[in-house]
């Protein structure tokens, strides 16, 4: 069975930062009484602990998938976990009181507004934030308890701030497997048949939380006040019409890409249950190559709408996650089968001063060895390939080597058939070189949104009185 | 697991909590129909009224619910006690139980649920409905108290069985958007008040007698109707499925008649069954084989089959848990 999936690349080598993806989206989405913490969208730094507070650490979230004998089990079951996080993991939300510029009384100082809680009104003192490690602040206490430093070696953490840091931002991955989904007892929450949006049914939730804690990237949030659970709904009253979703349209770093894929239905589960080292290339495996005449037919017979399919061929996602492999999932290792992929950074200046206080660069070439790279290579994998630095040491060599391509057409006047031999090295051809050209340093044609088959649309049911 | 093993531990399950279900309620039909007595005013809505001091309590023994998932993950032993009384045109529930913490929900918290209390009634009369909330055949109706919230009127079981027209007209939602729905707002004919104190909720649910809607029963003086109960500890994380529940119970509505108060005094066998469940978690052995007797001997219970019938019972229990412990470890839900 072929069905489609509108899904998202993020580079994060252009990414600033800047959290107007979050901001956009919270105007639009989430700002309303009960929702005040809740980020569908945010933007953490790495290293850090995100948020919530060390989201990655499934110890004590509970989110996602285990792999018993062989069968995925919900962690949450498998754990006895039944409590989702509290107020405390995410923060107490806070206002300003800008009354207080206005009535203060005139003095030497300038007037402050301070900060009061959203919930009582009372003053208070923040102590915690959604995103409070911002550009490594407070990097001393925060970096350290970063989850992703597990499997690296104490003496590269110990130095990590003099070495790197990136951001990472976070939506709702709207997943292949997703946990959230099975995690309900009620059966609130769906996966659109047409485009894969992860969705709950506001009128089915009892608002049992299961989701909020079976989800391993704590993309669902509770509602206290409505007390019903929510989360990203990936834009889809704008998707339905053919534009992309606000975070994406918003993003200063054009770091967002969307677009199509289709995958096969049927190997969703065999693919969510692979050896951990291979869960990359199994997620892989099943997108399908939207120009092969049997996957366009087999589309077509099970109902997937021409503009999809032609959508499917033009779409980044594609390129990128399966024809390049320059994209991967996040945590792989949970299981769910994330569809928001991620190009990992290569953050690679790579002149740095010795100690004489001379500028040093110690390659060769000015393009780096990846492996030389100020990022431990160590930790993308942990984030990005459940541990597999092969998947993201592919991927770097790709986006080295396509700098590489351009510079010698650029600066050493090359011509491209010439210079494309560092392409093929990696599998690449000139016009891939284009492609990637066009997208990620031009920022041109970031995605293509197929509008909604009016045959799909679905009959809103009417709402029970309540 | 394997699908056949697990298809014949879940036929073993359903038929062994069929006649756990019915061995119960034969019991407590035999020997303790709970009367609902006649009072000549107006039913107090606090909890903290004199008249709820003065009524006959019947306890009733809950066990966690491990059928399906969720689970219940605390499995102790718990209870509730009850009165029930009518004045002719409204009925009072009193509950009351221990519980060492007041919880809940709402309020900016996000991982606290509130402490709850429901009662389930047959929908129509005759053979009593599958005792986990019904089935589309013979469907339950649910007065569920969520502290903070208040009561709701819900049905259960009759939500596949019934067509988009036939749904609009009892003012459900055309598309059935769980086993379990709230009922239109003219047939939110509960009112609720509780009280927290000293460890221990205590609670009033008074209805009309009358219905207004066709998935909510009649009852009226004179009438008997079965009931049974669900509670939910909030400090344990349960809601939903996570709860722990009671057998049915028959209640009877006295005639009304001058000056006829009469009180509750068949608690005796229910204590019986309290301890019942105490033994539950100890026993391990499994008596499948016998619960044919169960179902020949029930019919007519006489006091020395009654000890006989207690132990099924238990066994019958035991050999539930001990299956529902192996599911647990084995599946995943979906
Ligand atoms: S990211 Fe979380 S909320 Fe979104 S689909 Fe996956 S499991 Fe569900
Ligand atoms: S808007 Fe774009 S560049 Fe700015 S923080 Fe969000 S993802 Fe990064």
């Amino acid at each position: 069975m072929v069905r489609a999936q509108i899904s998202m690349v993020m580079v994060l080598d252009k990414c600033i930062g800047c959290h107007t993806c979050s901001l956009t989206c919270k105007h639009v989405w989430t700002n309303r009484e009960g929702q005040e913490y809740a980020w569908w969208n945010n933007v953490e730094t790495r290293p850090g602990v995100g948020y919530p507070k060390r989201w990655e650490d499934q110890e004590k979230y509970g989110g996602g998938w285990v792999l018993e004998n062989g069968k995925l089990r919900l962690r949450l079951e498998a754990m006895g976990k039944r409590d989702p996080p509290s107020i405390k993991d995410y923060y107490q939300p806070f206002e300003y009181n800008y009354e207080e510029l206005f009535t203060e009384e005139i003095r030497d100082q300038q007037p402050a507004a301070n900060p009061i809680n959203m919930y009582t009104g009372e003053e208070m003192d923040v102590k915690w934030g959604p995103n409070w490690d911002d550009d490594l602040a407070g990097a001393n206490i925060y970096a350290g308890m970063d989850p992703n430093w597990r499997i690296l070696e104490k003496e590269i953490y110990l130095n990590f701030k003099d070495v790197f840091m990136f951001y990472l931002p976070r939506i709702c991955n709207h997943c292949l497997n997703p946990s959230c989904l099975y995690a309900c007892p009620r059966k609130s929450i769906y996966k659109r048949e047409e485009d894969g949006v992860v969705l709950i049914d506001q009128t089915r939730c009892r608002g049992y939380r299961y989701c909020v804690t079976a989800c391993p990237y704590k993309k669902v949030y509770y509602n206290w006040k409505t007390g019903k659970s929510e989360k990203c709904i990936l834009c889809y009253p704008r998707l339905e019409t053919g534009q992309a979703t606000v975070c994406t349209v918003s993003c200063v770093g054009k770091i967002r890409y969307m677009g199509v894929v289709l995958y096969d239905e049927e190997r969703v589960i065999e693919a969510a249950s692979a050896p951990e080292n291979e869960l990359v290339k199994a997620q892989r495996d099943l997108i399908l190559d939207p120009f092969d005449p049997d996957v366009i037919r087999q589309a077509k017979a099970d109902g997937i709408p021409e503009n999809f399919i032609k959508a499917a061929q033009e779409s980044p996602v594609y390129y990128m996650f399966k024809r390049w492999e320059i994209a991967l999932p996040l945590h792989p290792e949970f299981r769910t089968l994330p569809m928001v992929f991620y190009v990992p950074p290569l953050n690679p200046v790579i002149t740095a001063l010795d100690r004489r206080g001379k500028y040093n660069a110690a390659y060769e070439n000015i393009i780096p060895t990846i492996d030389e790279l100020r990022i431990p290579i160590k930790y993308l994998a942990s984030m990005f390939s459940a541990g597999n630095e092969e998947e993201v040491r592919k991927a770097l060599k790709k986006l080295v080597a396509i700098r590489e391509f351009f510079r010698l057409v650029n600066v050493e006047g090359m011509s491209k058939t010439e210079a494309s031999r560092v392409l093929s090295e990696h599998g690449l051809s000139v016009r891939d070189a284009d492609l990637m050209y066009k997208w990620l340093a031009l920022g041109r044609d970031r995605w293509t949104i197929p509008t909604r088959k009016v045959e799909l649309r679905m009959k809103i049911p009417k709402r029970a009185s309540r | 697991m394997k699908t056949r093993t697990f298809m014949i531990l879940v036929i073993l399950m359903a038929a062994s909590i069929t006649l756990t279900g019915m061995g119960v309620s034969l019991v407590t039909a035999q020997v303790t129909e709970i009367k609902a007595p006649y009072i000549q005013e107006a039913l107090p809505l606090n909890p903290k009224d004199p008249l709820w001091g003065e009524v006959e309590l019947t306890q009733v023994p809950l066990v966690a619910q491990l059928l399906a998932y969720p689970m219940s993950l605390d499995t102790t032993p718990r209870s509730l006690k009850f009165a029930i009384v009518h004045n002719g045109t409204h009925m009072a529930f009193y509950i009351e139980w221990d519980d060492q913490t007041m919880d809940v929900e709402g309020g900016g918290e996000l991982n606290k649920f509130s402490d709850a209390v429901a009662i389930q009634f047959p929908v129509q009369e005759g053979e009593l409905p599958y005792i986990c909330m019904g089935d589309t055949a013979n469907p339950v109706n649910i007065v569920m108290w969520k502290a903070g919230i208040g009561a709701e009127n819900l049905v259960a079981g009759s939500a596949y069985g019934r067509d988009a027209k036939e749904r609009e007209a009892l003012g459900l939602q055309q598309v059935p958007t769980s086993p379990i729905e709230m009922l239109p707002e003219d047939a939110q004919i509960w009112k609720s008040q509780a009280v927290y104190e000293d460890g221990k909720w205590r609670v009033v649910l008074i209805r009309p007698t009358g219905s207004t809607h066709p998935l909510v029963p009649d009852l009226r003086p004179g009438d008997s109707t079965s009931i049974a109960f669900a509670r939910w500890e909030g400090s344990k994380y349960e809601r939903g499925g996570a709860k722990s529940t009671s057998g049915w119970y028959t209640v009877k509505l006295e005639q009304i008649a001058v000056e006829a108060v009469e009180t509750v005094t068949q608690t005796q066998t229910v204590t019986t069954t309290q301890t019942t469940t105490e033994t539950v978690t100890q026993t391990q052995t499994q008596v499948t084989t016998e619960t044919v007797t169960v179902t020949e001997t029930t019919p007519a219970v006489t006091g020395a089959v009654k000890g006989a019938l207690v132990g099924l019972v238990i066994a019958l229990i035991a050999a539930i848990l001990a299956l529902a412990l192996l599911y647990r470890r084995g599946m995943r839900p979906s």
